[in-house]
């Protein structure tokens, strides 16, 4: 999953982006509300989380700005909880609220919840043939027996199993697994899924030359 | 509570006035009609006596007036003989007729003979008038009643209509009377005594003879006439009083309604509607000025308000900010294991925010202690001068870093105040010329007196503050720039607390900017 931060608190930015990346999302940063948007127009992230706060332009314009053209799902952030500004934040677009200072946790789990939620899934869990996927858990098991899988090949299963049943492009997955920091030309994606089908069994994910990747639409 | 409340304290004092009024105005009406009557019944009983003692004769009118019959002394001896000129005795109208004229049809009792041998003849005369009296008043309503005594107390005679139990008086003049030869005639009133008894009148009238003649009649139909006027004058008062009350309260009523108006509206605004106003239909009068009185306080409160929730809600946002940089930097440090470097970079993180939130909450208690006005400002004689100089050594590091050139004109300005402060205020409008500044620019800073007051003119070469912000840059927490995190450690409270701390030692901050080309900070101290 790819992320956007719009944050002009730069400890904060770098703290979100390191805790995101831990989790296997691709996170990208953005200090001000210019150049978020920039980027938010420019990627399909799979979702934003914007600061209220920014400088040139502040969220409100950001997301109002935004929502002309795109729907990724957002997360704002703010350090004013008064009910004024949530209503105004849902009615101009606003997918989801958090009030500074937030847990990380609970930040995570807004993030999944709406991640699923723009993938038309309202349960956690996701299965395909024997092996099932718990989004809240960020766990993969097989048969009942628990997979390790490290957070980059999570992200792709996680990513493959939202859009089960669609042929996905390798240049989606660039997009969307990969953040601004790593490079797209490395064969790294041909490698990952070589390790998932050792771990969840070569058929979990067919090849559609030309195409791209596809998994089976069992629920 | 009800009978605490205006309405019924006016009410009750109004009426209360009201009645004492009433009463005194009926009551002295009363009295003067009774004094009245009385008068009018008294001038009856002595017209009634002098018809008694003079009885007009057919032609009343070709005469003088009839005068009362006290002539009897006579002792002057002048009128001797009947129709003389004396005029002593009883004379009247009837005089004309000569002495022949004594008898029930005669002019009057006569007074024509002085001494004790008349006196008899006059007393018998009047004791004769006296039996016939009621002839004499039958064309009279109220009939009168006469009785004679002697000085010794002995009835000498009395009218047939004479009511029963009617007591002797008390003589009035010195006991006897008989060698009497005082003036003539004394006239109307001379000797007499009025007493009221019961349902009478009466008239004592001491005679010269000695004798004492009693006039009198019943007065029952005038008691009765003066008790209707009473019962009169009390239904009118009652009713005048009915009237007052009820126009009291509706006056009272009118006069409230805006006071429970405003009540109203006060309470509405107790209970937490600052946003009430109470509707000021008249401001003229003088519950309409009230009445914008108590509204302007209430704008002032509600803006009050505003303010202090405005400053609550950005000093928490203040720090709501470093707090989320600790909590995630934490969180995401300790999530896992790290390598060293990320530890270290995570607590620089930490302590970068706890040092921020120190600077701010700094910057809150100088605000709030100067607010409170808790540190009186110290006032020492200072060379502003010298306190600049420093202030310019202190940030030159800072602006050559930067590439900028500190102009300074900073002669010995002596000054009041505290310069330790002052001081923190060059430092600030310094560090915002700096960071303000384009690169390569220059930062001038001057000090001068000038007549009273003692100036500091910090200006810049930076991009200079918009039209829109110049009226709000002393304002807590507003940015021109929201490029809050651009520079580190900004509270946004600087300009706020160089405000205060200037204000607070009796000067002024002002600034002038031309957007593009640079601000200009100007503060006057007063130098005394």
């Amino acid at each position: 999953m790819r992320t956007l931060i719009v944050e002009d608190e730069p400890d904060l930015l770098a703290g979100l982006l390191s805790a995101l990346r831990d989790e296997g999302y691709a996170a990208d940063g953005a200090a001000d509300g210019e150049e978020g948007l920039y980027k938010a127009e420019n990627y399909d992230y799979d979702v934003v989380v914007l600061d209220v706060m920014l400088p040139r332009l502040d969220g409100w314009e950001v997301l109002r700005r935004l929502r002309k053209t795109k729907k990724t799902p957002v997360l704002m952030l703010t350090a004013r909880d008064t009910i004024r500004d949530r209503v105004r934040g849902l009615d101009t677009g606003a997918d989801d609220y958090l009030v500074k200072p937030f847990e990380l946790d609970e930040l995570m789990a807004r993030l999944r919840a709406l991640i699923r939620r723009s993938a038309s899934q309202a349960q956690a869990i996701l299965t395909i043939g024997d092996v099932s996927i718990d989004t809240a858990a960020r766990t993969v098991s097989r048969n009942g027996t628990e997979v390790t899988l490290t957070a980059r090949e999570y992200a792709l299963v996680e990513y493959l199993a939202l859009h089960r049943g669609q042929v996905v492009t390798r240049t989606m997955l660039y997009e969307h697994l990969f953040d601004e920091n790593d490079s797209t030309l490395s064969n790294l994606l041909d490698v990952h899924v070589s390790n998932i089908r050792k771990k969840l069994g070569h058929d979990f994910i067919a090849t559609r030359r030309g195409h791209g990747y596809w998994v089976g639409p069992d629920v | 509570m009800i009978v605490k409340s205006i309405r019924w304290r006016l009410q009750s004092w109004h009426g209360l006035i009201l009645v004492v009024v009433l009463a005194g105005f009926g009551f002295t009406a009363y009295e003067v009609a009774r004094e009245n009557q009385l008068r009018r019944i008294d001038q009856g009983l002595e017209e009634r006596v002098a018809r008694l003692l003079f009885r007009p004769g057919p032609r009343p009118d070709d005469g003088p007036p009839p005068t009362l019959p006290e002539g009897g002394p006579g002792g002057s001896g002048r009128g001797r003989g009947g129709g003389g000129p004396g005029h002593d005795g009883l004379s009247g109208p009837g005089r004309g007729h000569g002495e022949g004229g004594r008898g029930h049809d005669g002019p009057g009792l006569g007074r024509d003979e002085g001494g004790p041998p008349d006196r008899d003849f006059w007393r018998a005369q009047l004791c004769e008038r006296i039996k016939q009296a009621d002839s004499l008043d039958a064309d009279q309503a109220g009939a009168s009643y006469f009785i004679l005594w002697d000085r010794a107390g002995s009835l000498l005679a009395s009218s047939t209509n004479t009511p029963t139990g009617v007591p002797k008086p008390e003589p009035t003049r010195p006991s006897d009377r008989s060698g009497f030869r005082g003036p003539p005639d004394p006239g109307p009133g001379f000797g007499t005594t009025a007493r009221s008894r019961a349902e009478f009148r009466e008239l004592v009238k001491d005679m010269p003879s000695g004798d004492l003649l009693v006039v009198g009649r019943s007065i029952a139909a005038d008691r009765r006439g003066m008790r209707q006027l009473a019962l009169w004058l009390f239904a009118a008062g009652a009713a005048v009083l009915a009237l007052g009350l009820a126009g009291g309260w509706w006056v009272a009523s009118r006069a409230i309604r805006p006071i429970e108006a405003i009540s109203a509206t006060a309470g509405k605004i107790a209970a937490g509607d600052l946003s009430q106003r109470i509707n000021v239909a008249d401001t003229e009068s003088e519950l309409g000025r009230l009445a914008g009185v108590l509204n302007s306080t209430f704008a002032r409160l509600e803006a009050a308000f505003a303010n202090q929730s405005r400053f609550t809600s950005d000093a928490s946002h203040e720090l709501r900010t470093p707090v989320s940089v600790i909590l995630i930097q934490t969180q995401t440090a300790l999530s896992r294991e790290r390598p060293a470097a990320e530890y270290r970079a995570a607590l620089e993180a930490c302590q970068r925010s706890a040092k921020r939130m120190r600077t701010l909450a700094e910057s809150l208690l100088e605000l709030a202690r100067l607010d409170a006005g808790q540190e009186g400002m110290k006032r020492e004689r200072f060379d502003l001068g010298r306190v600049a100089r420093e202030c310019v050594d202190m940030i030159r590091p800072l602006a050559t870093e930067r590439n900028l050139t500190i102009h300074c004109e900073l002669p010995e300005v002596p000054c009041t105040g505290e310069a330790e402060r002052i001081g923190r205020v060059i430092t600030n409008l310094l560090t915002n010329a700096v960071h303000f500044n384009r690169d390569r620019g220059e930062i001038r800073v001057a000090v001068r007196a000038e007549d009273n007051t003692a100036l500091i003119v910090v200006s810049d070469t930076g991009e200079g503050i918009s039209a829109e912000d110049l009226p709000h840059i002393f304002e807590r927490f507003y940015r021109a720039d929201k490029a809050r995190s651009g520079i580190q450690g900004r509270t946004g409270l600087g300009l706020a607390i160089c405000q205060a701390i200037v204000e607070a030692s009796g000067g002024t901050i002002e600034t002038a900017s031309r957007p593009g080309e640079g601000s200009t900070f100007t503060v006057k101290l007063p130098r005394e």
